[in-house]
């Protein structure tokens, strides 16, 4: 019934017209013969869909053109990389290598420490300082570099998981 | 079919799949067009369209930055035909102009849709031990192959004395890196421009993008970079499979 007069108010036709359209045995019982009533929200209608709304919009989020990405990203905001303590996750673990990934294009390998050395596995968080973010140079004779393809940093310690969603 | 014990040791499971499938007595349907009433409007309609399998809503320049894709080498091994594609460099780091990436990505999976749609044999590349794997996987989850090894000389140019029998080439081949191990040029790149083989490859700064036929500039060395490309390359494989299933109604 109340979508019968949602339908009605919207294409401004009265509703015993579309219910003879619809050949539906249901709708054919709720054929009445009040007038067109134009309903005007009351204020909790009102603002049910204006949160409602309001809800879809948070999702799209806003296009960002790729120079504002990069102006804003990290690795901008980086500087200059040699000194910068960042934190990182290791990845990998051979022996007492450890892979650890920075989000930068490559990972670095560091040798386990000493202290606490058990806390240091697949997924922990780790604080590094970068001392080259690649390392790569040229070599007598060759007239381009040759990289190994791997990141220079030094392991400091563990990284406090200071995240406020509780995982 | 072929008894296995006249095949040579080094023969991995993708050429194999290659040699059997030329031999099988299952009819080969990528020649013949469709019996439809329309079948050559189908075929000028699908050509013309811009995005007949929708491929450039897969991703978005935002997926692109978070996996990374704009992470280039040093200046030092920047390759100089590699500098339209390039945004510039910061502290000696080059980055990737995504723009021109996306353009270019979007080029590329049209195009390898478009050859899976005709039920064409697409060949994955990758050198690299970290992500060799996935891209197995990836290969095996949209039905085509993958090379992930190291490449004989003649695999290509000598194929019917390798093989022993007259073999059927791959018709594109996906370089998810173009380089080797030792940071020269894949020698399948140089094969498939001989052979008249499309390729796209994914080029970072450090590559040759001259020999490719769809270059799309980007990051190959993060995990991240090559997990994208292999999920963008299987859907876009995977929809224009589906595309020919419905389309001549199988």
């Amino acid at each position: 019934m109340a979508l019968l007069r949602q339908i009605s108010t919207k294409a401004g036709i009265n509703v015993k017209s579309i219910t003879l359209r619809c050949c539906t045995k249901m709708l054919s019982t709720e054929i009445t013969d009040e007038k067109l009533i134009e309903k005007k929200q009351g204020g909790y209608a009102q603002a049910f869909d204006k949160f409602e709304s309001l809800k879809n919009e948070e999702n799209k989020e806003p296009y960002q053109t790729f120079a504002s990405l990069l102006r804003n990203s990290k690795l901008i905001d980086l500087g200059d990389p040699e000194g910068k303590v960042v934190k990182g996750k290791i990845f990998h673990v051979v022996g007492d290598d450890l892979y650890i990934d920075f989000g930068w294009k490559f990972h670095c390998v560091c040798p386990r420490p000493k202290k606490h050395a058990s806390d240091y596995v697949r997924g922990s968080k780790v604080r590094i300082l970068i001392k080259e973010l690649e390392l790569s140079s040229k070599f007598l004779g060759y007239e381009k570099d040759i990289t190994l393809l791997e990141a220079d940093c030094v392991l400091l310690g563990l990284a406090q998981d200071r995240s406020k969603n509780v995982q | 079919m072929f008894s296995v014990v006249h095949l040579p040791k080094k023969l991995n499971k993708s050429t194999l799949l290659n040699t059997i499938r030329l031999s099988s007595t299952v009819l080969q349907t990528q020649d013949t067009v469709p019996t439809l009433p329309d079948a050559e409007n189908l075929q000028k309609n699908t050509l013309n369209h811009p995005d007949y399998f929708s491929v450039h809503n897969l991703f978005t320049v935002k997926d692109l930055f978070d996996a990374r894709v704009h992470y280039g080498h040093r200046d030092g091994s920047l390759d100089e035909r590699m500098l339209p594609y390039i945004y510039g460099s910061r502290l000696g780091h080059i980055i990737f102009d995504l723009d021109k990436t996306a353009e270019y990505l979007r080029r590329a999976l049209n195009f390898a849709a478009h050859v899976a749609y005709r039920d064409g044999i697409i060949l994955f590349f990758l050198r690299g031990a970290q992500n060799s794997h996935l891209v197995e996987k990836t290969a095996q989850e949209c039905g085509e192959f993958a090379h992930t090894k190291f490449w004989r000389g003649g695999i290509f140019t000598n194929a019917s004395k390798q093989f022993g029998a007259v073999t059927r080439l791959p018709d594109l081949c996906i370089f998810l890196n173009t380089l080797n191990n030792v940071l020269l040029q894949h020698t399948a790149v140089r094969d498939s421009a001989k052979m008249g083989i499309a390729t796209i490859g994914i080029v970072d700064s450090n590559c040759n993008p001259n020999l490719i036929t769809y270059p799309v500039p980007g990051n190959d060395d993060s995990p991240a970079s090559i997990e994208l490309y292999c999920k963008l390359f299987k859907m876009a494989i995977l929809r224009g499979k589906e595309k020919r299933k419905i389309d001549l109604q199988l």
